[in-house]
């Protein structure tokens, strides 16, 4: 929901059980197909000046697709409808203004494992992994573990700053 | 965070009993000390610090 008020900007959007119709104001050339042909849904004189329960879904959708700008543009509530839609479907949100499609997040590159080999100190092994250690395993994710690496923390198999003490030197 | 659930494992970091640290999968290795950096498949590192070939385990952890 919060996607979609970031995405959409200016205009507005009427739905019926189907579909959404979005209105874009400032790109209206007054071209007036939408109330000669369908004045039941779009009357310029009314307010709200869209009802959406005044013709047929697919009354709507063959109107809204005559809009020759980006004014007027649709799509189907069921998101799984919408990218079936044809080409033909000129003012389908997909083509007409595909700004206000969902765009899918993209994949997250994950970077591999850092172990890094700290001067006279610790192992830091950072990132996501599976860390299996006194017979317990545990994953770790987007997180660090630091590694004792002189051998003798008390607190096994993590540093806990010894290595300073005894003045470990690798 | 939803999509940090979704993040799968990427290395397997074992902490063997009274043995060295080894890693597996996809990770990189920084040593600091001696400014080398490598992705090997598998890597045992010492961690009882008597290792000559640090920071390499070479089974001194045996003797």
């Amino acid at each position: 929901m919060d996607n979609e008020k970031k995405k959409y900007t200016g205009g507005k959007k009427y739905s019926n059980d189907d579909i959404t119709v979005y209105w874009k104001p400032s790109a209206c050339v007054h071209a007036s197909y939408c109330y000669r042909e369908l004045i039941e849904v779009f009357d310029p004189g009314r307010r709200p000046w869209v009802d959406m329960e005044g013709a047929s879904t697919e009354k709507i959708i063959d109107v809204v697709n005559l809009c020759p700008t980006e004014a007027l543009a649709w799509k189907w509530n069921d998101e799984s409808k919408n990218e079936a839609v044809d080409k033909d479907q000129l003012n389908h949100i997909k083509f007409r203004r595909p700004e206000l499609t969902d765009t899918p997040e993209p994949v997250k590159e994950v970077p591999p494992v850092s172990a890094k080999i700290m001067i006279d100190g610790p192992i830091v092994v950072k990132g996501t992994f599976t860390f299996m250690y006194n017979g317990i395993t545990k994953e770790i994710k987007e997180s660090m573990v630091s590694l004792c690496r002189c051998g003798v923390s008390d607190h096994q198999p993590f540093c806990d700053g010894q290595h300073r003490k005894i003045g470990f030197n690798d | 965070m939803e999509d940090q659930k979704d993040i799968k494992s990427q290395a397997i970091v074992v902490v063997e009993d009274f043995g060295p640290i080894k890693i597996t999968g996809n990770f990189r290795v920084k040593d600091l000390r001696r400014d080398r950096e490598e992705s090997p498949t598998e890597i045992w590192l010492c961690r009882c610090g008597k290792s000559n070939n640090k920071p390499y385990c070479d089974e001194s952890h045996k003797k």
